[in-house]
């Protein structure tokens, strides 16, 4: 019963609000590796699901879980050291929170009826609401009130979305099980107008939450204010659990006919996302809000690569595995940077290569890591996406995207520059620690691990995604 | 039965009206109690020819519950603990805000005409009731001020896109399992806006959102 892999967090979630401090931190790093075991049972293929009806195992859910899986048992570990040496005031919640996110974040990965999709989603936005006001600021509070707001009726809308698909199928006069899987079978039969309507819903309500531009004004409030662990896993997981959503109702459009449609709206969104990144990014004073600018900008290129489909399609699958562990990486080191300076803007921090090396250097990597330098994977993705998007023969938009990701580099160069090998006057507050460097380090290396060699079992899954919306690695 | 569910849309499209106009939160609270109760019944009604199983019989009373209790019953909380009265000075008067509604209405009747829907008989009304929920609830949250009239905004939102639900599709796709997951999803919502509500109000004495302008670019 593969069901097992949500359920196992939220029990242990809701066990955590009970539990003194100490047991509830090896709560959570336990829960995280037994959920991290129970994903590769799944990947093995020796789980089934119990609720045929509302789940299945699918290729990109299975994507998704392996890498939001993965990061979260990092993350875990790089928590617990956080909340040991900082403290915080309300820990049961936090650590409740945490495991509740990583369910219901498996919950979404897992989903194949449109609605049950749909309620994880939403209980993503619902249970990560508190990890981002934990600290309890008052900027806290306004980044976790927009999140809030902006999502909760970005995510309705992606509701009207899934009622509209649910009308192409009466209007076809369809009558199978309401998912994802049995609609594909019959995705010729649907209405195409209603199904068009219910994609552009969809994007607008799913795309609020994977942060595409003009729908992202919550993002770099709620990944700045939030504690770094959590901006870890909002940007490296959270992001693809909305994109899974989006990304299952572009392919179910491909199956349809009616996959030009859906691709261009996705490159538009993409572009957009990259060039709005980009504009925000080159005068931002804060180092936290930089890298969420940076997820906007990331996020466009996955949305651009699956519109362009072909090997850009291998090319955005593959770049969505790379951000998330390249993003975390550099959330996680952010961290460690604001503990030590105490504060989050530029100017005051600096010289970080002499007061923080081990830090400086996963920081640095992994700047230029997601600026797509090798031998990190986003080199690989990008070229892929560039070259998918030549063959397709879109020459204006691939332009527009060189140009979105060059002044995203610039901005975060300047940046990352100042940080490190600036001057500084402001004193060390707490130094780097082992288990807050040893994660983001582990995320780094397996960035560059997948580049050099990848298991045959991950890259057979990448084809079998993508297969449906007609891209491969040969074009 | 129609003349039922006639009277029923036109107690929400009023109630809709009525808290487009009205400026004291402690009746705001209570049209929405209002609206979540008819809205809760209008699915019943329509169904009452065809069989309603158990099933569905315990889950409507949940969600006359949820909706017509619960929630209201949360923000009447929030009310209490806010100790604000009214909402004053609104971004949008509540004259302009009125008959923005009226307006509302009336494109809900051009659009439910222009989409040529071959819907069941008696259905015309509940998709101009639900689009004007829908657009009013979205209405609602831009035109105020108060950090809880926004909250109050969504959940007529919510109800709206309920509604529309009701009208588009046929009853047979219904999974009650899946539905009381979206009312859950509703009723948690409400409790976390409600928490932070309680947060903003210890933070800054005041729920407005003009305070909660200070992260930008």
């Amino acid at each position: 019963m593969i069901e097992y892999v949500f359920i196992l967090p939220v029990l242990g979630g809701l066990m955590a609000l009970f539990l003194p401090t100490t047991l509830g931190r090896g709560l959570l790093i336990i829960t995280a590796f037994l959920h991290l075991q129970l994903t590769v049972l799944g990947w093995l293929g020796k789980l089934t699901p119990a609720f045929i009806n509302f789940f299945k195992v699918t290729p990109e859910g299975m994507l998704v879980l392996l890498v939001t899986s993965f990061i979260f048992a990092l993350i875990s570990i790089y928590a617990v050291a956080y909340v040991s040496e900082t403290g915080l005031k309300n820990e049961p919640v936090f650590i409740c929170c945490m495991l509740l996110f990583l369910g219901t974040m498996s919950m979404v990965a897992l989903s194949d009826h449109p609605i049950v999709l749909w309620i994880s989603i939403e209980a993503t936005t619902l249970v990560s609401a508190p990890l981002i006001f934990i600290k309890r600021s008052k900027e806290a509070l306004e980044a976790t009130w927009k999140y809030v707001m902006i999502c909760s009726v970005g995510i309705a809308l992606a509701l009207l979305g899934c009622f509209f698909i649910t009308l192409s199928m009466d209007i076809g006069n369809v009558d199978v099980p309401l998912s994802f899987s049995s609609l594909n079978q019959v995705a010729k039969q649907l209405d195409p107008l209603w199904l068009k309507a219910g994609f552009v819903f969809v994007i607008i309500g799913f795309g609020t939450k994977m942060g595409l531009a003009p729908m992202h004004t919550w993002l770099p409030d709620a990944h700045s204010q939030a504690p770094s662990a959590v901006s870890a896993l909002l940007s490296g997981a959270l992001l693809n659990c909305a994109f899974l959503g989006i990304y299952k109702v572009h392919a179910l459009m491909n199956v349809a006919g009616l996959g030009a449609f859906s691709s261009n709206v996705l490159i538009g969104f993409g572009l957009f996302s990259v060039l709005v990144a980009g504009i925000f990014i080159l005068n931002q004073p804060d180092y936290k809000r930089m890298l969420a600018y940076s997820s906007i900008e990331n996020m466009g290129v996955i949305a651009f690569g699956v519109g362009v489909g072909g090997i850009a399609g291998y090319g955005a699958i593959l770049h969505l595995i790379h951000h998330s562990l390249l993003k975390s990486s550099l959330f996680l080191s952010s961290g460690n940077i604001l503990l030590g300076f105490g504060t989050k803007l530029v100017p005051k921090v600096g010289n970080m290569v002499k007061l923080f090396p081990k830090t400086f250097v996963s920081f640095f990597a992994g700047f230029a890591g997601i600026s797509g330098f090798p031998p990190f994977g986003i080199f690989i993705s990008e070229i892929l996406i560039i070259i998918g998007a030549f063959q397709a023969g879109r020459y204006v938009s691939v332009g527009v995207l060189i140009f979105g990701l060059i002044l995203v580099f610039a901005g975060a160069a300047r940046i990352v520059m100042d940080i490190s090998f600036g001057e500084t006057s402001q004193e060390v507050l707490i130094k780097e620690k082992f288990f807050r460097i040893m994660p983001s380090f582990v995320l780094l290396l397996t960035s560059i691990g997948l580049c050099i060699w990848i298991p045959d079992g991950i890259y057979q899954k990448i084809l079998h995604t993508i297969q449906i919306i007609g891209g491969g690695i040969h074009g | 039965m129609t003349h039922i569910t006639d009277a029923v849309l036109v107690i929400i499209l009023l109630s809709v009206l009525l808290s487009l106009g009205s400026n004291r939160l402690k009746a705001l609270v209570e049209i929405m109690a209002l609206q979540g109760i008819m809205v809760s019944l209008v699915p019943l009604l329509l169904e009452y020819k065809a069989e309603v199983h158990h099933g569905g019989i315990i889950f409507f009373q949940i969600m006359i519950l949820i909706k017509g209790v619960l929630i209201p019953w949360l923000l009447y909380m929030a009310v209490q603990r806010i100790a604000i009265k009214r909402e004053v000075e609104p971004i949008i008067g509540y004259h302009a805000s009125l008959l923005a509604g009226l307006v509302v209405i009336f494109v809900s009747t051009i659009v439910t005409q222009k989409l040529h829907l071959t819907l069941a008989a008696g259905r015309e009304l509940l998709l101009i009731t639900a689009i004007t929920t829908l657009a009013a609830g979205l209405f609602l949250m831009m035109s105020r001020r108060k950090a809880i009239t926004q909250v109050i905004g969504y959940l007529m939102l919510e109800n709206g896109i309920y509604l529309t639900g009701t009208a588009l599709t046929k009853q047979s796709h219904t999974l009650y399992v899946v539905e009381f997951g979206v009312l859950l999803d509703l009723l948690v919502g409400v409790m976390i806006m409600g928490i932070i509500l309680h947060n903003i109000k210890d933070a800054f004495d005041d729920v407005d959102t003009t305070f909660l302008g200070s992260l930008k670019d």
